[in-house]
């Protein structure tokens, strides 16, 4: 079922931050949201995963549906290590062994079971991604989901997260127009 | 590592340092009722120390005084989650809470004695005393919480188990451990102060009494020291219980 935004707008106080937005994302495919920061992305996101209530409009095709996000915050808890970020949240059906064997995709192996808190910030931002994917979900929210990774890191996180979510619904925010085409996904200017 | 010994020296020198202030101190005033000498102090614990009161009485008030303190602190972080969870119930019981936190000791022990009788007087006090600083740290802990995590938990439809293990509790631990650490000294000074006021049989409070009634300033002492060596391994002891509930890299569930 397509995901169907009708007429949204949200506002905090004074500000109009969405104002009669409209949209379809098709059902298997992946979107890439682009505009200028401050446009409403972030909160748009919110609004999909039930975080924020919208003023007006409404959204078709999200009831009983399970949402996976990378916020653009990490939002790891610090204390634990990448694999107990991961299994926190993950599918019932993911064993330690296969989160652990995911994280190394992304990860070098000796950094997966050190606490968060100890590691870079490219490194806490590939957990955030490993964590949302091997969640149980059927639309997944990336917001800036590649924001501190190097050219050569970006390139490989894209191509899992590729593998990853091949025909399921995506969407995610970027600035980068390569991102668009790397992702092989769909451009959405808001 | 040279550090850590040079400074594990340095204490040993500032304790001996002290000693010997006190037992020159001691030799000055050469009066044993105002004030006796470390080497007394030590013969009146090796006196104390074979009697089978001795452990009888500490035995009895560790019990009592852990009791009220275990009693507390589960009532506390009970209470503490019910007001979080609850807003409504933690302005109820906030009244109740501010008068715990302000009425003397000595008042308590005087209304705790007329309710309760001697007997079980350090439980009574150790808990009053002890309750609020649990209740309003739990409290406190709670509402630190990471929203955004808390956020991050709704979107991944978490389990509350796993709410709590993972977020809530990270979030109470430091708050928990600093209340215990001052709750734990002062369960142990108003309970003892309950029992030098209530004077029940066999306890650690009536020893201290009785060396008032006898001007026995070493025997005096030697309890003093005997409640504070009792008082530190109980923190230790309960504050590495606590340290369990930080996280330790492990997660065993599927």
């Amino acid at each position: 079922m397509n995901l169907e935004i009708c007429n949204l707008t949200k506002s905090f106080g004074e500000h109009t931050v969405l104002k009669g937005v409209s949209l379809i994302f098709e059902e298997g495919k992946t979107y890439c949201v682009m505009s200028p920061s401050g446009s409403g992305k972030t909160t748009l996101f919110r609004i999909i995963i039930g975080l924020e209530q919208a003023d007006k409009g409404e959204i078709k095709g999200i009831k009983g549906k399970r949402f996976g996000a990378v916020f653009q915050e990490d939002r790891l808890c610090e204390a634990y290590s990448p694999l107990d970020n991961v299994m926190m949240t993950a599918d019932r059906q993911v064993t330690r062994e296969t989160a652990a064997r995911e994280l190394c995709r992304l990860l070098p192996e000796e950094s997966i079971t050190r606490p968060v808190c100890t590691l870079s910030g490219g490194m806490k931002r590939r957990t955030a991604i490993c964590r949302a994917l091997l969640a149980f979900w059927d639309i997944l929210l990336m917001d800036e989901p590649f924001t501190g990774l190097d050219d050569a890191t970006r390139k490989e996180v894209i191509s899992y997260v590729r593998e990853k979510t091949a025909g399921r619904l995506v969407i995610l925010s970027t600035h980068q127009q390569e991102d668009v085409e790397a992702l092989g996904a769909r451009l959405v200017r808001l | 590592m040279k550090d850590h010994m040079g400074k594990s020296w340095r204490k040993v020198l500032i304790v001996f340092f002290w000693i010997m202030i006190w037992q020159l101190a001691a030799a000055a005033i050469d009066n044993h009722i105002i004030i006796v000498g470390p080497w007394e102090t030590a013969a009146a614990i090796g006196r104390l120390v074979p009697s089978g009161e001795f452990w009888r009485s500490i035995a009895s008030s560790f019990g009592k005084i852990s009791l009220g303190f275990a009693a507390a602190f589960g009532a506390g972080a009970a209470l503490g989650s019910l007001g979080f969870r609850f807003p409504v119930f933690s302005e109820f019981l906030e009244p109740v809470m501010t008068l715990l936190k302000t009425i003397p000791v000595a008042s308590f022990v005087i209304l705790a004695l007329i309710w309760a009788g001697s007997k079980n007087l350090s439980i009574l006090i150790a808990f009053l005393v002890v309750l609020p600083m649990i209740y309003v740290n739990t409290l406190a802990g709670l509402k630190s919480t990471d929203v955004k995590l808390l956020e991050m938990a709704k979107v991944f439809a978490m389990t509350p188990w796993k709410k709590i293990r993972y977020i809530y509790v990270p979030a109470l631990a430091p708050y928990l451990i600093s209340s215990c650490r001052i709750a734990l000294g002062m369960s142990w000074k108003s309970g003892v102060a309950a029992e030098v006021i209530g004077v029940p049989g066999h306890s650690i409070g009536e020893k201290l009494y009785l060396s008032k009634i006898y001007l026995n300033t070493a025997d005096l002492l030697a309890w003093t020291f005997v409640i504070i060596a009792i008082s530190a391994l109980f923190e230790q002891l309960v504050l590495r219980l606590l340290s369990c509930l930080a996280p330790k890299g492990g997660f065993h569930e599927s």
